[in-house]
C-alpha cells in the first residue's frame, strides 16, 4: 500500500515521532487483515466486469410528477376530458383520494411539441430539456406496486417497500468503494422541503453504516459538524488530529487492534473533508457562464404556496445541480440531487409550472455541462419519482374544483443518460389514456438491475446476508433492459 | 478477483490453479462444514432439489453422489469433484453457480474434512421439513447439561468457565489473563449502567482489599438505579422505540417515554423476564389488569402509524399488525417468521398458516390510549393495547396482501413448537400466547435470551445471529453453555449468596431473573479476561469465537455521549422522565416534511441528560446519534452495527456538545493539578479513561502541551473562545497575566482526550 501524500504529512507532523515506522506498517496491516466482521473497506475496488459508468447522479423529484403534463402526450385523453371512465379499468383500482364513482378524464393543457433530431415529443414546461433531448432514454412504461409515497420512495431509492433496506448508492458504494481520497462515496444534496421519507431514501440499511448517504448541505456547512469549534484554528486542528495519531498510535502497538488504525485513518479523512468540502461548495472559481447555465443568480418568481420550497429554492436547486457534477469530477460515486414536493392533487397547473421553472434549465445544464467536459461517457444521470399522476381529474371529498391528478403507480415517466445509453430513443407506451403500459413494461426493479449493470455489477451478484438470507438490490425481481444497454 | 466484493471473508478460491491446501486443524463439521453446505448448496442439493441427482444434506447421499459420479471419498481430497468444482479446478463447472464463491480458507476447510474421514457427527441434519427427522439444535428441548471436566482446574470462577475452558482445551489454546482492575471497572460500569467510573469509584476499587472487592461491585452497579436506563436501552432496541409515528406526517408521541419509564423500572426491579414478557404483550388482559400493566402492553405501540393522506387506514392496520408479528418472532423466538408472510417460509418449519396463526392474536389487539395511571397528571394518556371487541375474523392475506384474504385461520402457535395450553372456553388470546413463550417447555425464549445478554456483554452472542435461530442462522459456538444458561435462567441451582450492600435489599434473584444471570456472566473468569487481541490466534480464531479473550467493543451512541458528559462533570443523572431535546446541529430536523418535528432545544439541565432520554424524531433522529449507528427504529433491531466513520471523527471533534464538554474537562483538570502540567495530564486520564497514564503517554502528552502552548502563544486571540470566554474587546499583544494560556492548552488537551479510540471504546 503507497500512503497517500496527505498521510504522510500527517505522520511527518505527528508529534509521537518514534512510533511512526510501526503506525506505517500497521495501517499496512489493517489492510491485509480485513477480516470478516471487519468494517468494509471504503477503498475503490474493480467491478466485477468492465463497467460504462463509474458515477450516478440521480435527481430524485419526490411526490411524482405528472407523466400526462410533461412526458407522455395523450391527443386521445384530451378528447376525452371530462369523460368517465368504463369500470373496467377502475374496478380492481384502488386510490389515495379519487372517487371512483364521480371521477372524470382530465386532459392537459400543455401543448407537445417535437424536439431535436430525434423528434420525441416533451412538453412546453420542459424548454431546456428539450434541447437535450437528443441525449435522453426516456422510458414511458415504468410500473410500480408502491401506492402511497413512502412505501414508493423506499421501492424506488432501496428495491423494497419494507424499511431497513440499503438504498441503490449505500449498494455502489458497498459494492464499489469511492474513488475520492476527500470526500464519501454516497452525498445527497436537497432543496426546498425535505422529502417525506427523511433519511430512510439514503440509508445503508443492514450494510455497515459508513455506506450510508451523506448529507451535504448546499449552503453554510456542507457537512454537519465540518467547521472547527470557536477557538480551534486549522493549526490547532492539525495538531489535534497529529496527536490523536500519536497517542491512538501508541495504544494501537500495544494492543494490535486493527480498528484503532481505521479510527486514525477516520480522522485523517475526517480532516481532509473538512478542507476539501468547502473547496467543493466554493462556486467562485467557475465561470460566469457557467453560472448563468445551471440559473444561479436567476429571477425567481413569487412562489406563494407553493409546494416545492420556500423562496430561494430555485437558488439552492441549481447549486446542487453543478455541486452535483462537482462533486463527480472529484470521483464521489453516487449523488443523490433530492427536491420534494411534486405531490400536486390540487392546483397542477401552476404548480407543476414553478416545479419545471425550477428544475429545468439546471437540469438541462447538468446534462450540457457534463458532456462538454467528457463526463457523460462515465456518469449516469437519472431524473425519476416514485410514482406518476392518474389520466383522472382528482376529485377528493371537500374539493369543490378537479384541479390535480391522484397517485398512479401503473404507467409513469422517467428518462436516463449517459454511460453509453442511446440517446434521443422512447422506451415503451402507454394506451390511449395512459392508464396502462402496452409495450416494453419497465419495473423499478428492472432500472435498478439496469443501472447496476452499467457500472459492471450483475444485480443477482450484489448481494448480503443479513437475517439468514442473501438480500439484493432489486429483491427477486429485475430484468435488464436492453435498450437502455443498446441492444435491444 | 469479482467474487471478492460480494462475499465478506478472503480471497475466492477461482482464481487459484490449484486445490487449496487442506486446513491443518481438526474440523468440526456441525460448526463449520454444515454451515457451509447449508448457505451455499443446499438450496440446489438438499432436501427440496436435487440437481444433478446430487444431495448433500445427508451423509449417506452425500457419500453417494451425483449423475458425474462420487463426490469425494473419505480421507482422498486430491480427486474429489466436490472440491474441484467448488475451487474452479473443473474447466466446465464451477459452484455454486449463483451466490457467493467459497474462499480458499473455506475450501481448505471442506477439504481438511474430507481427509479427516468426512464424519459426519451425530445424526442431526439441517433440513427439518420432514417428520421423521431430528429437529433443528434450537427446537430440541433445553435440557441442563452437565459442565464439562477440565484440566486447568484452578481457572473456572464458575460454571461458565468450564465450557469455554473445554474448547479452548481442545483447541490447545491458553485463556487471557484477567485484565486490571481499572479495566475491569470501566468494563463493568459501561456493561451494567452504562457510564464510566468517576475518580472516586476508580481510587475506591483500586484500594478495595476485599477478597470479594469484584462481587462487591457487581451488587454495587446491579443495584444501581442506572442500571435500568443501560438495559432498557437494549430493550428499546428490540422494541423500535421512538418518540413519533415515522412515515410522512411523523406527528409526535408526547407520551410515549411513559412505557419506556415503565421498562426502567422493571428493569431496576427485576421483573422476572417471564412476568416482564407477559405484561408487555398481554398485561392488559391479565385478570384485574393494573394501570402498570396496561401500560407495558405499550412495548406493541411502537409501531409505525401512517397518517398521509390517502392511505387506507386498514392497510396500516395490518401492517402494524405484521410487523407485531415479525418482532415478537425476533425477539421471542429469534426466528425470521416474517418470511412466513407471503409464502411458507424456505428453510425454517414454519407454514402460511403458522405464521396468520400468530397474526390472529396480534390481530385481536386494538391500539387505546388509556388515562394515564398516576392521578397527579391530569391530562395524560398512555398508549396501549386493549382487546378487539367483538372478535376480528383472520385470514391468511395472499403474498402477504390485507386486499386478498384467503383462509380463514385461528389464533394458534406454529406446530413446530409446543402446544399452547388452550382456555377452557375455546379461543386462546395474547394471555395464552404470552405464558406460552415463558413456559418452560418453550425451547427458544430462554435461549434466545441468554443470547441477547451474552451478546450485550462479549459484543457477538453464543449465536451470532441474535434474530435467528432457524437453520439458515449461525450454529451456536457453546451449545452447551448457551442450553445451561437457559437452563439457569428458567430454574435457578447455582447457589449465590449476594454479599450484602449496606442499605441495599437484596432485590428478586429467582427464577427468570436477569440480574442473577448477569452475575453469574459478570464473575466468570471469561468474562474479566482481557480484551487485547492475541497475534498468534488470529488466524486461527479470527472472530474471537472460542473466547480466549474478552472482545474490545466500540461504545453504543448513546454511551459515546453519556461518557463525555459524565467525563466533565456535566452530566445530569436523573433517572427517567419525558424526552429531552439536547442541542443538535441546525438545520436538521428542517429535513422532514413534518412541520411538527421543530427541534426546540431544551434548557437548562435537560440539555445534559444521557443520551437514552433525547427525543427520537423517526424522520430525522438525532444526528450524532445515528452517527454512531444507534437503529434507525422503524423495525425491531437485535444487533447494532458498530461503524467507524469520519462523520463519527467530526461529531468528537467539533459538535458544540462534546466541546462544552472538552470545555468543562479541560478546566476541570487544570484546576485539580496545581499548577502542574502532569498532574493535569493525569486527571485527564482518571476522568476519561478511567486510568492513570502510560509513562510513554506522559511523554507524548508533555511534549503536546508544548506544541498546543506554543500555537497558542502565536494566536493568543483564540484563547478567550477556547474557555467559551466573550473575546476582551481590545485584541490583547500578550498572553494574559493569569493562567488562561495553561488553561486552554487544558482545553485543547481535553479534546483530545475525548477522541481518543479508547475514550469510545469498552475495553
Amino acid at each position: 500500500m503507497s500512503i497517500p501524500l496527505a498521510r504522510r504529512q500527517f505522520l511527518a507532523g505527528s508529534a509521537g515521532g518514534a512510533g511512526l515506522l510501526a503506525l506505517a506498517s500497521l495501517l499496512r496491516q489493517r489492510q491485509l487483515l480485513a477480516a470478516p466482521g471487519a468494517p468494509a473497506s471504503l477503498a475503490a475496488r474493480p467491478a466485477p466486469f468492465p463497467p460504462r459508468v463509474r458515477a450516478c447522479i440521480f435527481i430524485y423529484l419526490e411526490g411524482a410528477p405528472s407523466q400526462l403534463d410533461l412526458f407522455d402526450p395523450k391527443p386521445r385523453l384530451n378528447e376525452l376530458d371530462g369523460q368517465p371512465l368504463p369500470d373496467s379499468f377502475t374496478a380492481q383500482v384502488r386510490f389515495a383520494f379519487l372517487q371512483k364513482e364521480t371521477a372524470r378524464l382530465m386532459g392537459s393543457p400543455r401543448l407537445f411539441r417535437p424536439q431535436g433530431a430525434s423528434g420525441i415529443e416533451l412538453s412546453d414546461l420542459l424548454p431546456h430539456l428539450s434541447q437535450q433531448v437528443d441525449h435522453i432514454s426516456l422510458i414511458r412504461s415504468m410500473h410500480t406496486e408502491a401506492f402511497n409515497h413512502h412505501p414508493g420512495q423506499l421501492l424506488l431509492n432501496t428495491g423494497s417497500q419494507m424499511f431497513g433496506r440499503p438504498s441503490m448508492g449505500s449498494w455502489l458504494a458497498y459494492g464499489l468503494g469511492s474513488e475520492s481520497e476527500n470526500l464519501p462515496a454516497y452525498v445527497v444534496l436537497t432543496a426546498g422541503r425535505g422529502t417525506s421519507g427523511g433519511t430512510s431514501n439514503w440509508s445503508s440499511g443492514f450494510l455497515p453504516s459508513n455506506h450510508a448517504g451523506v448529507l451535504f448541505r448546499n449552503q453554510g456547512e456542507p457537512v454537519l459538524n465540518l467547521a472547527n469549534p470557536p477557538g480551534i484554528t486549522p493549526e490547532l486542528q492539525a495538531e489535534s488530529i497529529a496527536g490523536l495519531a500519536a497517542l491512538n498510535g501508541q495504544r494501537q502497538a500495544r494492543l494490535g487492534d486493527p480498528e484503532i488504525a481505521s479510527r486514525i485513518s477516520a480522522y485523517e479523512l475526517a480532516f481532509r473533508m473538512q478542507a476539501a468540502a468547502p473547496e467543493l461548495i466554493d462556486l467562485s472559481g467557475e465561470t460566469e457562464a457557467t453560472h448563468a447555465m445551471y440559473g444561479l443568480g436567476r429571477q425567481e418568481p413569487e412562489l406563494g404556496n407553493w409546494r416545492g420550497g420556500p423562496q430561494g429554492c430555485f437558488e439552492a436547486f441549481s447549486r446542487n445541480c453543478l455541486l452535483a457534477r462537482r462533486l463527480v469530477e472529484r470521483g464521489v460515486r453516487f449523488v443523490n440531487v433530492v427536491h420534494a414536493s411534486w405531490d400536486h392533487h390540487s392546483d397542477l397547473d401552476r404548480q407543476l409550472s414553478l416545479s419545471t421553472q425550477m428544475a429545468d434549465q439546471p437540469v438541462a445544464a447538468l446534462l450540457a455541462d457534463l458532456r462538454q467536459r467528457g463526463l457523460l461517457d462515465s456518469t449516469l444521470v437519472v431524473w425519476a419519482s416514485e410514482f406518476g399522476r392518474t389520466p383522472l381529474g382528482e376529485n377528493r371529498k371537500g374539493f369543490d374544483k378537479v384541479t390535480g391528478r391522484d397517485h398512479h403507480p401503473f404507467a409513469f415517466s422517467l428518462w436516463c443518460a449517459g454511460g453509453g445509453i442511446p440517446g434521443g430513443q422512447v422506451i415503451g407506451e402507454t394506451d390511449d389514456i395512459g392508464w396502462h403500459v402496452t409495450r416494453d413494461p419497465v419495473h423499478v426493479h428492472d432500472l435498478q438491475a439496469t443501472f447496476l449493470h452499467l457500472f459492471g455489477i450483475d444485480h443477482r451478484q450484489l448481494t448480503y446476508r443479513h437475517q439468514g438470507r442473501d438480500f439484493r438490490l432489486t429483491d427477486v425481481g429485475g430484468q435488464l433492459v436492453p435498450k437502455l444497454l443498446g441492444t435491444g | 478477483m469479482a467474487a471478492a466484493l460480494w462475499g465478506l471473508s478472503g480471497t475466492p478460491v477461482h482464481a487459484q490453479k490449484a486445490l487449496p491446501p487442506a486446513a491443518n486443524r481438526t474440523v468440526d463439521f456441525d460448526t463449520e462444514i454444515r454451515p457451509l453446505f447449508a448457505q451455499h448448496c443446499e438450496s440446489c442439493h438438499g432436501a427440496q432439489k436435487q440437481l444433478s441427482g446430487f444431495r448433500l444434506d445427508r451423509e449417506g447421499d452425500a457419500l453417494r453422489g451425483g449423475d458425474n459420479g462420487r463426490a469425494f471419498t473419505p480421507g482422498q481430497s486430491a480427486d474429489s469433484l466436490l472440491l474441484k468444482y467448488i475451487a474452479g479446478l473443473d474447466p466446465d463447472i464451477l459452484m455454486p453457480p449463483e451466490g457467493d464463491l467459497l474462499t480458499e480458507t473455506q475450501v481448505g476447510l471442506i477439504r481438511a474434512w474430507i481427509e479427516q474421514g468426512a464424519k459426519w457427527g451425530p445424526d442431526r441434519p439441517v433440513s427439518t421439513q420432514s417428520s421423521t427427522q431430528p429437529r433443528h439444535w434450537s427446537l430440541q428441548p433445553i435440557l441442563r447439561p452437565v459442565p464439562p471436566t477440565v484440566r486447568q482446574i484452578a481457572w473456572p470462577k464458575n460454571l461458565v468457565d468450564r465450557f469455554i475452558l473445554q474448547k479452548l482445551e481442545t483447541e490447545q489454546v491458553s485463556p487471557s489473563p484477567e485484565a486490571d482492575r481499572a479495566t475491569l471497572l470501566r468494563r463493568l460500569s459501561f456493561d451494567l449502567i452504562g457510564l464510566p467510573p468517576t475518580p472516586e469509584e476508580l481510587d475506591q476499587f483500586l484500594s478495595d482489599t476485599r477478597p470479594n472487592a469484584y462481587e462487591l461491585l457487581v451488587e454495587r452497579l446491579l443495584a444501581s438505579p442506572h442500571f435500568g436506563e443501560r438495559w432498557g436501552r437494549h430493550w428499546l432496541d428490540l422494541a423500535r422505540y421512538a418518540d413519533s409515528d415515522g412515515y410522512e406526517k411523523d406527528s409526535p408521541r408526547p407520551y410515549a417515554w411513559r412505557w419506556r419509564q415503565w421498562v426502567l423500572e422493571a428493569l431496576n426491579r427485576d421483573l422476572p423476564f417471564d412476568q416482564f414478557t407477559i405484561e408487555q404483550l398481554a398485561g392488559d388482559l391479565l385478570p384485574n389488569a393494573r394501570p402498570d400493566q396496561q401500560l407495558a402492553t405499550g412495548f406493541h405501540r411502537n409501531t409505525l402509524t401512517n397518517k398521509e393522506g390517502g392511505a387506507d387506514p386498514e392497510e396500516f392496520r395490518v401492517a402494524a399488525v405484521v410487523d407485531r408479528v415479525n418482532t415478537t418472532g425476533s425477539v421471542w423466538l429469534g426466528l425470521t417468521v416474517g418470511c412466513a408472510q407471503c409464502h411458507s417460509h424456505k428453510y425454517d418449519p414454519l407454514s402460511l398458516r403458522d405464521y396468520y396463526g400468530l397474526f390472529a392474536f396480534f390481530n385481536q389487539a386494538d391500539e387505546a390510549d388509556l388515562p394515564a395511571p398516576l392521578p397527579t397528571d391530569d391530562h395524560a394518556v398512555v398508549p396501549a393495547l386493549v382487546q378487539t371487541s367483538p372478535v376480528r375474523q383472520s385470514h391468511i392475506l395472499l403474498r402477504g396482501d390485507f386486499l386478498r384474504p384467503g383462509e380463514a385461520v385461528p389464533p394458534h402457535t406454529p406446530e413446530v413448537l409446543p402446544p399452547l395450553t388452550t382456555p377452557a372456553n375455546g379461543t386462546p388470546t395474547r394471555l395464552e400466547l404470552a405464558r406460552w413463550l415463558v413456559h418452560p417447555s418453550h425451547p427458544l425464549t430462554a435461549r434466545v435470551t441468554m443470547n441477547r445478554v451474552w451478546q450485550h456483554l462479549f459484543g457477538q452472542g453464543l449465536v451470532s445471529t441474535p434474530d435467528d435461530f432457524g437453520t439458515q442462522g449461525s450454529l451456536p459456538s457453546h451449545p452447551q453453555l448457551l442450553d445451561w444458561l437457559a437452563a439457569e435462567f428458567m430454574l435457578p441451582t447455582l447457589e449465590m449468596i449476594p454479599p450484602a450492600v449496606p442499605g441495599q435489599p437484596p432485590g428478586y434473584r429467582g427464577p427468570w431473573s436477569l440480574k442473577r444471570m448477569l452475575k453469574i456472566i459478570t464473575c466468570s473468569a471469561t468474562y474479566r479476561q482481557q480484551s487485547h487481541p492475541r497475534p498468534e490466534l488470529v488466524d486461527r480464531d479470527p472472530r474471537n469465537v472460542w473466547l480466549a479473550r474478552q472482545n474490545r467493543i466500540r461504545l453504543e451512541a448513546e454511551l459515546v455521549r453519556d461518557a463525555a458528559l459524565a467525563s466533565s462533570d456535566l452530566l445530569v443523572r436523573t433517572v427517567g422522565g419525558p424526552s429531552v431535546r439536547p442541542p443538535q446541529p441546525s438545520g436538521v430536523s428542517e429535513l422532514t416534511y413534518a412541520g411538527n418535528a421543530r427541534w426546540k432545544e431544551s434548557s437548562g439541565p435537560d440539555r445534559y441528560r444521557r443520551g437514552l432520554y433525547t427525543w427520537f424524531q423517526r424522520t430525522s433522529p438525532y444526528p450524532m446519534l445515528m452517527t454512531f449507528d444507534a437503529p434507525e427504529s422503524n423495525v425491531s433491531c437485535t444487533r447494532r452495527e458498530r461503524s467507524n466513520t469520519p462523520l463519527q471523527s467530526l461529531t468528537l471533534l467539533n459538535d458544540r456538545v462534546f466541546f462544552e464538554c472538552a470545555q468543562r474537562l479541560g478546566e476541570l483538570a487544570w484546576k485539580s493539578a496545581s499548577g502542574s502540567t502532569d498532574q493535569c495530564l493525569t486527571s485527564l486520564s482518571r476522568r476519561a479513561l478511567g486510568r492513570e497514564p502510560t509513562p510513554e503517554e506522559r511523554q507524548t502528552a508533555a511534549s503536546l502541551w508544548v506544541r498546543f502552548q506554543d500555537q497558542l502563544k502565536k494566536q493568543p486571540e483564540q484563547i478567550p473562545a477556547l474557555l467559551g470566554l466573550p473575546s476582551p474587546p481590545e485584541s490583547p499583544d500578550a498572553v494574559a497575566p493569569d493562567d488562561s494560556l495553561e488553561r486552554a492548552t487544558a482545553v485543547l488537551l481535553a479534546r483530545l482526550m475525548l477522541n481518543l479510540d479508547e475514550f469510545i471504546t469498552r475495553e
